[in-house]
């Protein structure tokens, strides 16, 4: 492209002004990528295929009103019904009440059914089939307390008023939630005195295609009972919990679009700027014969270019800040989804354009003797 | 239709089938500003025939520029007929002006126009990108162009590092290059020193000369009427009158 040459000496012609404005879009799209990828990362977390088989059964009126044990049964015999493990949560701490992590119990004797994305190693599971003081401990867990395998540890209670003793036979690796720690109900059901009640009764289906048939027979076999159910699929049920991070999330996408949009004026209007100080020489270049379609394709081009320069700056350095520290939460590893980088690249491309599209229309269609005759 | 007053010369010309490089006929301009219209021009006939040098010569809002403006094609007129080199360019579109001007006109400034961040080579460039000229005709046809301006010692130059009478010559340059019909110039010496001023009048004459550029010259400077064929006068936009130049009875 033989104009390319004329783009890019315009673009040279105030280096310091391109460079600023350079930045300012870049840092924009900086900010908008970080705050975007968030609510992004729990919606891929949310709809990861791996758990679309599995639901959770709880009471209809919340997780910790409790449903009675002896549902089980029931579950169990339930047509496409795998593997059915009952859980209460514990919320132990390790030491200090800083130390707070998931920690829960479950039954253990269909754990690694219900759970084979979570990658336990078969003698571990085994371990953890034998030893009613077993734990099987997430990797972020067990690096963050200094854990070791076949260590014994102490999690002290804060919903009830005793301590447990774990012995760590195992590690969760895979897709399961790396803070988690999961030890046997059997244990925990005997020092509470068995009163018979579980959070969740987890339910794998043997195909997804059969978990709305699953789901609706639970919930209909439980109506009218002293527990009313209320079954959902897995990412639903931890789309619960991140519920409450949703306004907080609303937050960040707002603030990211905001920025977006300050930016946008800001290079609007040293678009406008630039165009207004060659309003005599587009008029020259008109004189010449260029065409108005080229002259606008030109000046376009100019901001477009500065923009995407900052989208490659901005958004990649975001991409790549993530990659390398990756924030470990409940969720997972914070990492920028890649169709972040797709939306910040549009919206470099929206900024690109609509900042200078109305200066440079107005330059590459304004009068020409008006133009030349401004100077003179 | 109405034509001005020619030396023997011109009648000489006129024998030959090329048509003349500019006819106006009848031309009006007319500025409206709230309920005022001014006059630019008023009723403007005239006939410059092919290979001329010609100097359009009045005081200052006389409607000197807003004639040169309607031959380059940049301008429309009010009402009458404008033709360049035969062609009637007053009924054409916008659009279409655009294409006819960077095949028919090369424009010259009083103020020269570079562009500040292309070099001398980069500027006599630019009419030759609306060419369907590959790169190395491009080189090819700049070089010629700086050359024969006395230029080819400057070719990457950047404007600020040229004079005023030597950006002038690059302007020339890229009003040659792409070999218009009909260069036209607006106070081309306007901005320069007696010398430069001198110099730039020697090279239109010569590329007049040489390649048998038709030149249509606006000009306060009247050094310039020893360089020119004829002088057309223009006074509060009426063309009083056409008289030879000096070149001419030299
Ligand atoms: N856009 C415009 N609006 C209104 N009047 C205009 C406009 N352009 C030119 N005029 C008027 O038209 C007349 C002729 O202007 P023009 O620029 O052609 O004069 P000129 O002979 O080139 O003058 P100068 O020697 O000062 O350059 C002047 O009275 C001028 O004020
Ligand atoms: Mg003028």
């Amino acid at each position: 492209m033989k104009y390319a040459a004329l783009v890019v000496k315009n673009l040279a012609r105030s280096k310091r002004r391109t460079i600023f404005t350079l930045i300012s879009i870049a840092v924009s799209l900086f900010i908008f990528s970080a705050l975007v990828s968030m609510p992004a990362v729990v919606n891929r977390f949310l709809a990861d295929p791996a758990a679309s088989n599995r639901v959770a059964c709880h009471n209809k009126a919340g997780v910790t009103y409790g449903i009675p044990e002896a549902y089980k049964q029931a579950i169990a015999a339930t047509p496409h019904v795998e593997a059915v493990v009952a859980q209460s949560w514990f919320g132990g701490i390790y030491h200090e009440v800083a130390d707070q992590f998931p920690n829960m119990s479950v039954d253990p004797e269909q754990v690694g059914a219900m759970w084979p994305d979570w990658e336990i190693a078969p003698d571990a599971l085994e371990r953890f089939q034998h030893l009613r003081t077993a734990a099987l401990v997430g990797p972020e867990t067990m690096r963050r307390f200094g854990f070791h395998l076949g260590q014994r540890i102490m999690l002290r209670g804060t919903i009830y008023p005793f301590n447990v003793t774990l012995d760590i036979v195992g590690t969760l690796n895979g897709k399961a939630p790396p803070s988690f720690l999961v030890f046997r109900r059997d244990y925990l059901e005997e020092v509470r005195g068995r009163p018979g009640f579980v959070d969740v009764i987890w339910v794998r289906v043997d195909r997804a295609a059969n978990v709305p048939q699953v789901i609706t027979a639970l919930d209909e076999n439980f109506a009218n009972s002293s527990a009313e159910t209320l079954t959902e699929p897995e990412a639903a049920f931890y789309g619960n919990f991140i519920a409450g991070y949703r306004v907080f999330f609303r937050m960040a996408e707002l603030m990211g679009i905001l920025v977006v949009f300050a930016i946008g004026l800001v290079a609007a209007n040293t678009a406008a700027m630039s165009i207004r100080e060659r309003r005599t020489e587009i008029a020259v270049l008109r004189s010449i014969g260029f065409p108005t379609r080229t002259i606008l394709a030109m000046l376009l081009a100019e901001s477009l270019l500065i923009a995407l320069a900052g989208w490659l700056l901005g958004c990649c350095g975001a991409f790549l800040l993530l990659r390398s520290i990756t924030v470990q939460g409940v969720v997972g590893a914070i990492q920028m989804p890649t169709s972040v980088l797709f939306i910040a690249f549009a919206v470099a491309v929206l900024i690109g354009l609509v900042s200078a599209i109305v200066p440079a229309s107005a330059a590459a269609r304004r009068n020409i003797v008006e133009a030349l005759r401004a100077v003179a | 239709m109405q034509r001005a007053a020619h030396s023997e010369g011109a009648a000489l010309r006129l024998d030959t089938p090329t048509p003349p490089a500019v006819e106006l006929d009848q031309v009006r301009r007319i500025y409206r500003r709230d309920e005022f219209a001014v006059h630019a021009l008023d009723n403007v006939s005239l006939t410059i025939p092919p290979a001329r040098f010609v100097a359009i010569m009045g005081p200052s809002g006389s409607g000197k520029t807003t004639l040169l403006n309607l031959i380059a094609g940049i301008d429309h007129p009010s009402s009458g007929r404008v033709a360049v080199g035969g062609e009637e360019i007053s009924s054409k579109k916008d659009r279409e002006l655009a294409a006819w001007r960077a095949r028919h006109i090369g424009l010259v400034f009083q103020f020269y126009n570079l562009i500040p961040v292309l070099t001398a080579r980069e500027n006599v460039d630019l009419p030759l990108l609306l060419t369907t000229l590959n790169k190395r005709d491009r080189r090819a046809h700049v070089e010629t162009a700086l050359r024969a301006v006395g230029l080819g010692d400057r070719m990457d130059h950047y404007p600020r590092q040229l004079s005023g009478g030597q950006e002038q010559r690059v302007a020339i340059a890229r009003a040659i290059v792409t070999d218009p019909t009909i260069v036209v110039a607006d106070e081309p010496t306007g901005d320069l020193d007696a010398t430069s001023a001198e110099e730039i009048l020697n090279l239109l004459g010569e590329l007049n000369r040489r390649f048998g550029k038709t030149i249509v010259m606006v000009t306060h400077d009247s050094r310039a009427e020893h360089h020119v064929d004829e002088i057309y006068r223009l006074d509060k936009g009426i063309l009083t009158g056409v008289e030879p130049g000096r070149r001419r009875l030299a």
